[in-house]
């Protein structure tokens, strides 16, 4: 008997000792901030362990829902994109976190960061960073050219690249990722809202076939073969791809995530350290100043997690203000705390802070549906028919209006 | 006599489990999953739905769509496979120098993971940086870089020169080793006859190899047929779905759409037409025995 008790008594100590250890899945565009992160946070709370599994963007949602379905509790934090949100909810993976948030976050995080993991009402995560598509242009290729302001207008955007090409400095304006991939709906949308246009109507029909909408698309097809500004390999490159032209100074003018921040400025993957800023996205209709795309990620606890608290912590302590800004300053992140906006330091130290806060006022979201992913895909596909060639803008938006109605049950 | 009978089904009950779990098992309830409505989550929702899967799926042009390009790409590719791998193994069964070292080198391409094989090849397709437009452009040919993964077809063909860059190493492998069994005195005694290279090719070389090829063509079509990884990695289907196989179709379906019943409906599809290519191939190349009619 005390043999037994000696035996148990050795497993409750060992087993109250014992790590816990927390499985974070996460798109790999923050990577080196989060393992950095992640080492602080395992000197605050020893008996927490976290080990991180970094995706390419592309991958995580297959590789997020597919692990999940299997086992539930497979990763204890996961990274949600703001489009998934619905979806995720509905399928039951996310806990929800409403009665663990403290007053201060409550009150001082931006509501349009926090409203990308709220749905029906309920909070299920923290958002990382605020993020959206900005516009990015070298300053010093404009320059040479004689320009001497980034475009404020979709038809600038066309002469000055017409000018960069004529002047041999570029042999195309600008490169993009229209590959077929998620990027390509965020292009879209930045586009599509810039020009005035929207997804669906009050009635929740889709509307995209028209106005704005049917504009972007005439405008992306024009730009590639009409005008010649647009690099023809933009129609399979991914948002990710495209960054090298411009960490390169092959083209003078990108729009992508805040991430590229860091690429842009790192010497090991470019050269043209310094020299490219930021600036509003260009106008396509007049009255609108700008217009972007929103693409904020947040973290949330699964469902089926067996460590929801220690889950927790981690989460919160990447949403702090510490940390926040941190990945503010050495990887240009635009932070969640209203507050962080006036801060000196961040002022200081992230010489586009100001330009980037200021696209931060022109934002669209991509539709809020939870058969997302499928909706998203019909879009591709058609947007990608109408930039081979293979259908007319208006024929393709059409055939996706189409498609799109009988998805939704219209 | 009971007795033996019984230590009999002992002896192969081991592998007969283990072939009823990896083989029979998973074909099954693929067959039983395209009759339901199965999702991949709440899987214990799904109903039993008759053959609503097959009707949506083969109603749905991205389906036929599909179907053409997976039959295209099966078609090219393994013809050029093996023609370049008849014509390579032929090469390497003449006698002359460094001809073991030859031989070893055609299995490196071939050893290539297909991951790799795809990343490297996209690179040399690359439109701005890509080896295939620097050396194109530096001879003379191209007055322009060539985007080569930018439109459907022309995508779909360079995936296919990638696919077949690696994978035509595995004809060479499998008629060389068929070649060296023909004995040297059948040649000798065609050529006294008088037979050119053309003649001793399909009167001699082919009839003889005619196992070995119906073997590997079996092999390589129903690979071909259910190509994915490639294709994952050059292009994702893209662009506007020109490189869509019927693999990526049920990837998407099962795993992106969250539909596994039909999914599992265009598996079973798939499977079929696998099955009916492997017996026409068995019945044109093996029904006899193989005779040499000089």
């Amino acid at each position: 008997m005390r043999k037994f008790l000696i035996v148990v008594l050795t497993f409750v100590v060992i087993l109250s000792f014992a790590k816990v250890t927390i499985r974070v899945i996460s798109s790999d565009d923050f990577a080196a901030f989060r393992r950095e992160a992640i080492k602080e946070f395992e000197k605050l709370y020893p008996d927490i362990k976290v080990e991180l599994i970094s995706v390419g963007y592309n991958q995580l949602y297959q590789k997020i829902v597919t692990t999940l379905a299997v086992d539930p509790g497979a990763f204890d934090v996961i990274d949600v994109d703001c489009i998934w949100t619905p979806e995720f909810v509905e399928m039951g993976l996310l806990e929800q976190i409403d009665d663990r948030l403290t007053e201060d976050m409550k009150k001082n995080i931006l509501p349009s960061v926090m409203r990308i993991l709220q749905y029906k009402g309920k909070t299920y995560g923290l958002p990382m960073f605020d993020d959206v598509l900005f516009f990015y242009y070298n300053e010093d290729l404009l320059k040479k050219a004689g320009i001497l302001r980034p475009p404020a207008t979709w038809d600038e955007f066309v002469v000055f690249s017409q000018i960069l090409q004529e002047k041999g400095l570029v042999k195309y304006g600008s490169i993009w990722g229209w590959a077929q991939a998620e990027g390509l709906i965020c292009y879209y949308t930045m586009l599509l809202s810039s020009f005035g246009g929207r997804f669906f109507d009050e009635n929740g029909e889709p509307v995209f076939n028209q106005g704005g909408g049917l504009k972007a698309l005439q405008w992306m097809v024009d730009a590639i073969y009409k005008y010649k500004v647009v690099d023809p390999a933009s129609i399979n490159s991914d948002d990710r791809a495209m960054l090298h032209a411009l960490a390169n100074g092959d083209v003078a003018f990108g729009f992508n995530w805040s991430f590229a921040w860091t690429i842009f400025n790192d010497p090991e993957q470019s050269t043209q350290v310094g020299k490219i800023k930021v600036a509003l996205v260009p106008s396509g209709k007049p009255g609108i100043v700008s217009n972007t795309s929103s693409g904020s990620m947040g973290l949330a606890i699964t469902r089926g997690s067996k460590h929801k608290d220690a889950a927790w912590k981690f989460i919160a302590f990447l949403a702090n203000r510490k940390q926040q800004k941190k990945q503010s300053i050495k990887y240009g992140a635009m932070p969640i705390w209203e507050d962080l906006y006036h801060d000196e330091e961040i002022l200081k130290y992230h010489p586009e802070f100001e330009a980037m806060l200021k696209q931060l006022y022109y934002v669209t979201d991509r539709p809020s549906l939870v058969r997302y992913t499928e909706f998203s895909r019909i879009l591709q596909i058609y947007i990608q028919k109408a930039l081979t060639r293979q259908m007319t803008p208006k024929e393709a938006l059409d055939a996706a209006v189409k498609e799109v109605k009988k998805l939704l049950g219209k | 006599m009971v007795k033996k009978d019984a230590s009999r089904w002992i002896m192969i009950l081991p592998a007969t489990i283990i072939i009823a779990m990896a083989l029979f098992y998973p074909v099954i309830s693929t067959v039983v999953i395209s009759f339901q409505d199965r999702s991949l989550f709440m899987p214990h929702l799904s109903r039993f739905v008759g053959i609503n899967n097959y009707k949506n799926i083969l109603s749905s042009q991205e389906f036929w769509s599909a179907l053409k390009v997976t039959i295209y790409f099966t078609v090219i590719s393994v013809f050029a496979e093996f023609v370049i791998g008849l014509f390579t193994a032929i090469l390497l069964n003449q006698n002359f120098k460094m001809k073991t070292f030859l031989r070893a080198l055609v299995i490196l391409p071939w050893a290539i993971p297909t991951v790799a094989n795809g990343v490297l090849w996209q690179w040399i397709f690359d439109a701005n940086y890509g080896a295939l437009n620097g050396l194109l452009y530096q001879l003379g040919i191209i007055k322009d870089y060539v985007n080569w993964l930018g439109s459907p077809f022309l995508a779909l063909n360079m995936v296919i020169i990638a696919d077949v860059w690696k994978n035509c190493w595995f004809f060479t492998i499998v008629l060389l080793g068929a070649l060296q069994t023909i004995p040297k005195s059948y040649f000798e005694a065609a050529e006294v006859d008088g037979a050119g290279f053309w003649s001793r090719l399909f009167k001699v070389t082919l009839p003889l190899l005619r196992p070995a090829i119906a073997v590997s063509l079996v092999l390589r079509t129903s690979e071909a047929f259910k190509v994915f990884d490639i294709i994952y990695i050059m292009t994702k289907g893209g662009p506007a779905n020109g490189t869509q196989v019927l693999s990526y179709y049920v990837y998407h379906k099962s795993f992106e759409a969250m539909k596994l019943g039909e999914g599992a409906a265009i598996s079973t599809i798939i499977a079929v037409v696998i099955l009916a290519a492997a017996i026409f191939y068995t019945k044109i190349l093996m029904r006899e025995e193989v005779e040499i009619n000089a």
